[in-house]
């Protein structure tokens, strides 16, 4: 296995080193829970990529250019994926839109997404071709075509000229160009594009590896979107820039038949997989013990908990379920990371159980940490995501900006050698949270003998099932059903145990009072959220003027969200 | 055709009062149905009608009408 680190490498450079070490070693195995599984060697992976690379240069792709794939995970991805970088154009994988998402909101997002990171290239499916075509006719585009590579098949031999042009590209790589093109996760318009070098890829996994003591028996197991940090760095690149396997599933076909990932980590014997905090419940309360049989979970080194705030119920039903089948203490585990710092910035060490506390609830929301005792009232169970990786550095700040001690609450700020240059094109978004090198996350935490515990959001932003929606989309949204007073609406996220996550709950006025009309009226409001795919779990219909307004004049979200939580059985209409 | 059995099913899962469901109705066309629910939808229909669907089946439906043709070939 190749885990060393060196400032000068490029990641092609690497995936060639790779290719030429281990041929035949599997390199991603893509796992379908209908068809067998199809094996990529990591000979076969860059053999394929050489075509589709020499492809997309007859289309006219070239360095520098940033290339949009927009296509349903599968076998093809993973070639496509190496071609684009391969060529010195920028990937930048975007989520393949749910039904549920309305064509022309998914158009204006994607419009929105091509100003501000300079789309050059779509790369998708033909199905979407009638949604996403008219983007290329503006006037104003900047889109500059659209190609379908799963259709591509180039077997014109490659000239001279073109392969001298290929080879020339790869020799000039450095490895801090840009590789890629992350975005923070979001709904529709708000998603920020964090432009990564080579060198903090690399860099990243090399300090990443080291905190998990990642060795060439593991193996990992995911089905992780690719379009999120978690899955495309820790799940694809470290596998790839190490040199051992990964198998890797769709994670539409996992949300429907969750034993999959169990059954690929049985038949493959995987050692290492991420889930946000929501998997661990779905998968407890979903598969059946009869869907377990011939399972085993042995192999499991670290089953790592990330993307959500992590939950110690969760990972007391996980095992309650699946420790029969091989899952210790010890092998659940816990990270902190952000596609800013290119993925992580704590990890907890392997076969040790993740620290928890039992701490006091009250004093928790007041800032101070204070250890549960026979006469606390509410206690809260706080789970670490362990200790800074690498040369990762953080502080707890409180509100004037200043830095706390262990035991006080704040905001988690975070220096690292891994920390992003700046969003693209939006130098006002980067200086809300880049400072002197430092990264505001916007999250609250603490400290505890050097370990992180991060406890909630600074900002409003609500994670549903490890994906960020912001208010304001789910907001604009909902004010377009009829019979909601203009600007009279917020949007929240509810915790819900039983699903381990948040949901997302919106407060509206209307002057309706009619019960069928308020029956109405709720439907309407859900529909709306469905046309930028989010489920709305609970509206709450209130009368006019019963929001609180903040001192802009808008209503303020968290005092509404307290006030209805509080007394939601007497304003409750619809 | 629908039945007003398995459309109660799963308005009832739901937490929908009505909604109107035909043979060609996708599950992300019904208000609550996204992908962390389906897997709500598909237990309650099992239970419902003490049946057990594979994997295999349940990735190949492509509309409610299919559901109902697959609950009818497992009670029939």
């Amino acid at each position: 296995m190749i885990n060393r680190y060196n400032p000068n490498e490029t990641i092609w450079e690497r995936w060639s080193l790779n290719a030429a070490l281990f041929p035949e070693k599997e390199a991603i195995v893509h796992w379908d829970a209908e068809a067998e599984p199809y094996r990529w060697t990591f000979g076969s992976l860059l053999q394929n990529a050489d075509r589709v690379a020499l492809a997309l240069m007859r289309k006219g792709i070239s360095k520098g250019d940033v290339c949009a794939i927009i296509v349903r995970h599968n076998a093809g991805f993973y070639p496509l994926y190496l071609a684009i970088a391969s060529i010195g154009a920028i990937p930048a994988v975007l989520a393949y839109p749910n039904g549920r998402l309305h064509p022309e909101k998914f158009r204006q997002g994607l419009e929105g997404m091509a100003r501000h990171s300079g789309l050059d290239w779509i790369m998708t499916e033909r199905e979407l071709e009638h949604i996403i075509a008219p983007l290329t006719l503006s006037q104003n585009s900047m889109i500059r075509g659209i190609i379908f590579p799963l259709e591509l098949h180039e077997d014109v031999p490659v000239s001279n000229d073109e392969y001298k042009e290929i080879l020339n590209i790869r020799n000039n790589m450095k490895s801090t160009d840009p590789f890629l093109l992350q975005h923070s996760s979001g709904t529709t318009g708000l998603q920020k594009p964090v432009l990564l070098t080579h060198k903090e890829i690399l860099l990243q996994i090399a300090n990443y590896s080291e905190a998990v003591k990642l060795t060439d028996k593991d193996k990992i197991a995911t089905w992780l979107p690719l379009y999120h940090d978690m899955g495309l760095i820790a799940a694809f690149h470290m596998p790839l820039a190490s040199g051992i396997t990964a198998i890797q599933m769709d994670p539409f076909q996992w949300v429907m038949v969750p034993e999959i990932l169990l059954d690929a980590i049985s038949k493959e014997k995987a050692t290492l997989s991420w889930l946000p905090n929501f998997a661990f419940n779905l998968m407890s309360d979903k598969i059946r013990t009869e869907d377990l049989e011939g399972i085993s979970l042995e192999s499991v080194r670290m089953l790592i908990n990330c993307s959500e705030p992590v939950r110690y119920d969760s990972f007391m039903k996980f095992l309650a379920s699946f420790g029969h089948l091989g899952i210790t203490k010890e092998k659940l585990a816990a990270s902190y990371g952000m596609a800013e710092i290119t993925f992580s910035a704590t990890q907890t060490e392997p076969g040790v159980e993740p620290r928890h506390l039992e701490v006091d609830r009250q004093l928790l929301s007041k800032g101070t940490v204070k250890l549960a005792n026979s006469s606390t009232q509410v206690v809260r169970v706080c789970v670490s995501s362990g200790k800074p990786i690498g040369k990762t550095k953080i502080k707890i700040l409180g509100q004037e900006g200043s830095e706390l001690p262990e035991g006080m609450v704040g905001e988690i700020v975070i220096k690292s050698e891994t920390v992003f240059e700046g969003y693209r094109n939006y130098p006002e978004k980067t200086a809300e949270v880049l400072k002197d090198g430092w990264y505001y996350s916007g999250d609250y935490g603490f400290l505890w003998e050097g370990y992180l515990y991060a406890i909630g959001r600074k900002k409003d932003i609500i994670i549903v099932a490890g994906n960020n929606i912001y208010p304001e989309d789910v907001e604009d949204q909902v004010m377009q059903a009829g019979g909601v007073i203009p600007g009279r609406v917020i949007a929240f996220g509810e915790e819900d145990p039983a699903i381990g996550s948040e949901q997302i709950s919106v407060i509206a006025e209307s002057h309706f009072t009619e019960p069928e009309m308020l029956k109405k009226l709720r439907l309407d409001i859900i529909k709306t959220g469905m046309q930028i795919d989010v489920t709305i779990k609970n509206v709450y219909i209130v009368p006019p003027r019963w929001l609180i307004k903040s001192s802009a004049g808008k209503p303020a979200r968290k005092a509404n969200m307290e006030r209805i939580l509080k007394s939601k059985e007497e304003v409750l209409w619809g | 055709m629908i039945s007003d059995r398995l459309k109660k099913t799963i308005l009832n899962v739901l937490h929908l009062e009505d909604f109107e469901i035909q043979d060609d109705t996708r599950a992300d066309e019904v208000p609550g149905w996204d992908s962390l629910n389906h897997i709500n939808v598909i237990l309650a229909v099992e239970n419902e009608y003490k049946v057990r669907f594979k994997n295999i089946e349940v990735l190949k439906l492509k509309n409610i009408g299919d559901l109902q043709k697959l609950v009818d070939s497992k009670t029939n």
